[in-house]
């Protein structure tokens, strides 16, 4: 499977306040908000550096954090449907 | 470096360990969730909807003053009305960055976003206003 790359908007374009572990996040674009548990946060913080697959964004939130997973790659990528389909990553 | 920084450390004071562990959790498990206020659903509209300057039943042909205000046709130093209601898309525009819609002055614009902040429930236009401050 080819690896898809993934963007998302930059932090100006969103409003994150964390709650209790979670973040709440703001999408100004579309003015939904979001409730998101780790690693979704993580992830958009890691797209912030530019597109990236998968891989790409486990070695940039791995520069932060001590990854626990068995599957890293497949971890986010199952992550990154799910912010796909709440509109808040869309593929290049 | 096993040490899992939890919320209950760091209501502590404690400082975070430099490494902190990101569990990614199973493929299954979901991380999202999207509340959609009613208004919001509409997000994709609501820069189509559209108020009149001012609202019909406030009184068609008065003028806008500067402070946002209805007054008497022909006050010195007020507007008139506009002659088509404004879009969702100008209001946010003239609101948020102070772009006056396309035909209007700057001064005249200012006076029209006045009204349209003072809009209360039940006036035309009222509807619009809230939608477009909504993902304020």
């Amino acid at each position: 499977m080819a690896a898809s790359l993934y963007a998302a908007d930059p932090p100006d374009a969103m409003r994150e306040v964390e709650i209790e572990g979670l973040t709440l996040l703001y999408h100004r674009r579309s003015g939904l908000t979001h409730f998101l548990a780790p690693p979704a946060p993580q992830i958009l913080a890691a797209l912030a550096g530019g597109p990236a697959g998968a891989e790409a964004i486990a070695a940039r939130i791995g520069e932060a954090f001590e990854i626990e997973s068995e599957d890293p790659v497949a971890a986010i990528g199952a992550r990154l449907a799910e912010l796909e389909a709440a509109g808040l990553v869309w593929r290049t | 470096m096993s040490d899992r920084s939890d919320g209950a450390d760091r209501d502590k004071g404690a400082l975070p360990s430099r490494r902190v562990v990101l569990a990614l959790g199973a493929a299954a498990a979901s991380t999202v969730v999207t509340i959609r206020p009613a208004l919001a659903q509409t997000a994709g509209s609501v820069l189509n909807c559209e108020i009149p300057v001012p609202a019909p039943q406030a009184g068609a042909g008065q003028f806008i003053a500067a402070d946002g205000s209805l007054v008497p046709a022909g006050t010195a130093g007020a507007y008139p009305p506009l002659a088509r209601p404004l879009k969702g898309e100008e209001v946010k525009a003239m609101l948020n960055g102070g772009r006056p819609p396309a035909g209007v002055d700057g001064e005249a614009a200012q006076a029209y976003a006045n009204y349209i902040r003072r809009l209360q429930a039940g006036m035309s236009g009222f509807t619009c206003y809230a939608s477009l401050q909504m993902p304020r």
